[in-house]
């Protein structure tokens, strides 16, 4: 679904109380189109291969990406914003489909190892799988320069995982904030690496930017997209009053 | 009206019963069933003296032991101490090496397990620095081709494949010498 220039939004069905009884989890994904050579574009977040329901979640995902006249072997790079497999799950297939670069936060790369002891007991048993991930690089607080005139900057926005990072596109005014936001809610912080305190600063530093779009990690319950400037305002007002005193 | 003889068997007396269907353990079970015995003996002997337990008291503790078993026992505990050593896991632990020394008595092996471990942590930071930084210089190009740069972007070196394979070269060389010194140790 075209979204504005050249930002596209794939998102995980889950607004209405029926999607929401049909569809598991996965996270929605956004693509930035033709922004490297060649032509190549940026996927952010791509989500699951298959989900907890048997869905399957990266047929869709390249099914609507072609409707959109794009191709998955075009797919030059892949954004995580965090290493949760609901959003990262399908990154080394597409890596192996396009022959795409794949980045993560620094500090969710810690998490990563921590998969692989302990922690991936604990995450286990709350339903979470671990898909293989090899990041050919990792993304740290500053700016990404893409081809010759796109340029984001990478917020680091800890709470909702150690490392996760958020993806502000100032051309656009397009914010892409993985789990942090979501329209009337935030993430969660009960996960391992999570931190109610790190997630309120994290939101409270995003709240100073110049955001007319604002693209989330899922819609629970809720649009995916938060639009406009006093919708954005209006989000925020609405999670400092209401999810604040129960983080 | 039950018979006498009719009573309602417990849990424990049907499992009994169970048991002496199966027969008695033949000797070379018993002794694996020994074996393993001591062998945890050994094992929580290692957590104890890791958490604190001083050095004297591991020998009080071994002397608890029948005269047969503490041989055991202390084999499985030094196994158990020279498996705490590996070139994955860095620098040898100080206290490790000083029970291993206090059990073997080998002072010179222990030592040179402790230099070999120190040698193996300066080559691998020695190549760190002379390799990481070209991996690195080589990945910043190789993503800036694909159009990708800027300050954000740090490559992820540590989990390439060659640095990796770099690691692993490593690894092996140091590995070959220091199972060669804890098969000294475990000799004694």
């Amino acid at each position: 679904m075209h979204l504005v220039d050249n930002f596209y939004a794939y998102l995980w069905p889950g607004v209405t109380m029926q999607e929401m009884q049909m569809y598991g989890n996965n996270s929605n994904s956004y693509l930035v189109a033709s922004v490297l050579p060649q032509d190549k574009h940026v996927l952010v977040d791509p989500g699951m291969i298959t989900n907890e329901a048997r869905q399957n979640c990266l047929d869709r995902l390249i099914s609507e990406i072609t409707a959109d006249g794009f191709k998955i072997e075009d797919i030059g790079l892949i954004i995580n914003t965090h290493a949760h497999p609901d959003h990262y799950g399908a990154s080394e297939a597409i890596r192996k489909m396009s022959g795409a670069s794949v980045a993560i936060g620094k500090g969710d790369d810690e998490f990563l190892k921590l998969a692989e002891g302990e922690a991936a007991q604990v995450l286990k048993q709350m339903g979470f799988e671990f898909p293989e991930l090899n990041p050919d690089f990792y993304l740290t607080e500053g700016e990404l320069r893409l081809g010759e005139n796109c340029v984001a900057e990478i917020i680091q926005t800890p709470g909702h995982s150690e490392g996760h990072i958020s993806i502000y596109w100032p051309d656009s005014k397009v914010f892409m904030g993985g789990d942090l936001i979501f329209y009337g809610s935030t993430g969660r912080v009960d996960i391992p690496g999570g931190s109610a305190k790190a997630l309120k600063a994290s939101i409270e530093r995003v709240a100073q930017l110049d955001i007319e779009y604002i693209l989330t990690g899922h819609q629970y319950g809720s649009p995916g997209i938060i639009a406009g400037k006093e919708a954005i305002e209006r989000n925020f007002e609405m999670i400092r009053k209401y999810i604040y005193p129960y983080l | 009206m039950p018979d006498k003889d009719d009573k309602i068997k417990s849990a424990l007396d049907i499992a009994l019963e169970r048991a002496q269907r199966l027969g008695a353990p033949s000797e070379d079970e018993k002794r694996r069933l020994k074996e393993e015995e001591l062998a945890a003996a050994g094992e929580a002997l290692v957590k104890r003296y890791l958490s604190g337990l001083p050095l004297r008291d591991i020998d009080a503790e071994l002397a608890r032991h029948a005269e047969d078993e503490r041989e055991t026992v202390k084999r499985h505990l030094l196994s158990n101490l020279l498996d705490r050593i590996d070139v994955r896991r860095g620098a040898a632990d100080e206290k490790v090496l000083t029970a291993i020394e206090h059990l073997t008595g080998d002072a010179g092996t222990v030592q040179a397990i402790g230099k070999l471990m120190k040698e193996y942590n300066g080559a691998l930071e020695k190549a760190q620095l002379e390799k990481q930084g070209a991996l690195r210089e080589a990945k910043l190009n190789e993503l800036k081709l694909k159009g990708i740069s800027g300050s954000a972007v740090e490559p992820a070196v540590e989990s390439s494949a060659e640095w990796l394979e770099t690691q692993r070269s490593l690894e092996s060389q140091y590995r070959e010498r220091l199972d060669e010194l804890k098969r000294k140790c475990r000799n004694q």
